[in-house]
């Protein structure tokens, strides 16, 4: 039975269970060149800064490969980012946050990587999941406003 | 006072009596995948031709169980009220009820079964029900040879949700858009029911894990013996040895805060291969959410450190089994690359 439960405990660590929701995404009706602005304006007003936008479909164009808009926003605190870093030079893959806009014709898919996830492979860090749940927060009511804008006329 | 409690309690009481709205239930958890109408995206399409051969059972089975490794993950958190809301509102787009399948079990036999998926639905299904061909969904942008990918038979959430009726009756209709001909006149009754009980045989591929050593860790980390300028030039030269294309670097705080105050003792080494990249997106365009590859450099008390993500466990994140293999392949890829910057 003990030796079950230690199974069991390291099959478990790692990332929350794959078949459960590790990604905030949401589809806008709004086409994606609109959305990205709004998503923009979006991450400033919950007080993050916008650090850079990479163009992932450019370069794959250049490449001749065919492929629709496809940005990734990178954004956080820089304050938020130090701490975390000081901590856990091992969180530095994973910031700044970001968050990927896709167009799928005339609407928009956006997804990001729910910070939760990474949780379980912080233990010991109780502080570290508080600041993960409010990353996820902001993440997820900032993709709430853009599912909630128009289609364009 | 008293009344405008009796109010304020009622007023809050309120969204609890009322019936779970399934538009918005739908929109916020599932369009993402299938569209605002089941036009269908990463997720399959749930057209009216679809959803007049599925059963409102099936649906909420799926929406509770997900595809364990194929995209569409388990909503456990919904109530049961409101799984039968978000089936309502998808039965709402034809105003048609669905049919409703006996859950007996056929008297199939697999044995014999077999031969008969091979001839007939292995050329669209892949030997073990997988499906043809990398993805899901429909196609979109990216090239397939049907409009539509068939959903994994071989799947645990499929096989849970599927009863062998449905299953009977879908061979013998077929789907037209889709383009899965009918069998009816190929197929006998008992034959349909053969290769039902030898679905229920198939099992999903068996999924590779990422090295033992860094399982339950978020990255790859290694110390360099080098110092930070040249361990920076040292990863440089691996990755374009292992035919990456790198973009310019960047600081890890860049663009958070002023170029005065930047830690320029953080670079970030952004890399891609866009061939392969592209076929990944083709197999998960979510995978943005992860993108670029890039490989950190940071001095920190007198050291210099060698950071990637952990690519084998990040891929797990996107319950996409195809991923996943991906990320276990990668895995070796970058840690042979971190190996060598700091040999
Ligand atoms: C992250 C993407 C995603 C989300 C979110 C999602 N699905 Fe799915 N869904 C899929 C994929 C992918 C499949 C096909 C699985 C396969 O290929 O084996 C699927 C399959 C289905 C099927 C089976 C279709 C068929 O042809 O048999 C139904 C029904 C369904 N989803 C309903 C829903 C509902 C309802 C929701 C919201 C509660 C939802 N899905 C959320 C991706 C998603
Ligand atoms: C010509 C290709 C082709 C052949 C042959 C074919 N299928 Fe299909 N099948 C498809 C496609 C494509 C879909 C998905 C279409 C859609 O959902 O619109 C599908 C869907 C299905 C589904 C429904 C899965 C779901 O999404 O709910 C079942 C079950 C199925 N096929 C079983 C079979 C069996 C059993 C055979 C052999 C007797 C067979 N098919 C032969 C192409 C094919």
């Amino acid at each position: 039975m003990r030796k079950l439960l230690a199974i069991l405990l390291i099959v478990g660590v790692g990332f929350a269970s794959a078949s459960e929701r590790n990604l905030v995404m949401v589809r806008s009706p709004a086409r994606a060149a609109h959305v990205m602005d709004v998503l923009k304006e979006t991450i400033l007003e919950y007080g993050y800064q916008v650090a850079h936008t990479q163009r992932c479909d450019g370069g794959m164009a250049e490449f001749h490969y065919k492929s629709d808009f496809y940005r990734v926003v990178f954004f956080g605190k820089v304050k938020e980012v130090r701490e975390v870093l000081k901590r856990h030079p091992e969180m530095s893959p994973y910031l700044p946050l970001k968050i990927a806009v896709v167009a799928e014709k005339d609407a928009t898919v956006l997804a990001a990587v729910d910070p939760r996830a990474l949780a379980p492979m912080f233990p010991d860090d109780a502080e570290l999941h508080v600041l993960l749940a409010r990353w996820y927060n902001d993440i997820d009511a900032m993709l709430e406003e853009l599912r909630e804008l128009k289609k364009a006329p | 006072m008293k009344y405008l409690s009796i109010l304020l309690l009622s007023l809050l009481s309120l969204p609890l009596m009322a019936a779970p709205d399934g538009k918005a239930l739908y929109e916020r958890n599932c369009s993402v995948c299938h569209h605002f109408k089941g036009e269908g995206g990463i997720g399959l399409p749930l057209t009216a031709e679809i959803l007049s051969q599925v059963s409102d059972d099936y649906i909420a089975k799926t929406i509770r169980v997900g595809r364990p490794g194929r995209i569409m993950p388990s909503f456990n958190a919904l109530s049961d009220a409101q799984v039968q809301a978000i089936v309502r509102y998808i039965r709402s787009w034809s105003g048609k009820p669905g049919p409703v399948f006996k859950t007996t079990r056929l008297q199939g036999d697999s044995a014999r079964g077999k031969p008969l998926f091979e001839k007939h639905c292995v050329r669209c299904h892949g030997k073990d029900g997988s499906g043809e061909g990398p993805g899901t969904g429909v196609t979109l942008s990216r090239e397939r040879s049907f409009m539509v990918m068939p959903a994994a038979l071989n799947n645990p959430g499929f096989q849970q949700s599927a009863s062998d009726a449905m299953i009977h009756d879908i061979v013998l209709s077929g789907r037209k858009v889709g383009g899965m001909p009918s069998f009816k006149s190929k197929l006998t009754d008992q034959e349909v029911a053969d290769v039902v009980a030898y679905v229920r045989t198939l099992k999903p591929p068996a999924l590779h894990q990422g090295m033992e050593e860094w399982r339950g860790k978020p990255a790859y980390i290694m110390e360099s013996p080098y110092d930070f300028e040249t361990t920076v030039e040292n990863v440089k030269q691996a990755l374009t040895g292992a035919n990456f294309r790198i973009f310019p670097p960047r600081y890890l705080e860049q663009g958070l805060t002023d170029e005065f105050s930047v830690n320029t003792r953080q670079i970030s080494i952004r890399f891609c291969n866009f061939k392969e990249l592209y076929h990944l997106l083709n197999i998960d365009p979510r995978l943005g959410t992860v993108l670029p590859c890039r490989i950190n450099v940071i001095e920190r008390d007198g050291k210099v450190l060698v950071i990637s993500a952990n690519v084998a466990q990040l891929a797990t994140l996107f319950n996409n089994q195809e991923l996943s293999e991906v990320g276990v392949l990668m895995e070796e890829i970058i840690l042979s690359v971190m190996e060598e910057a700091t040999l």
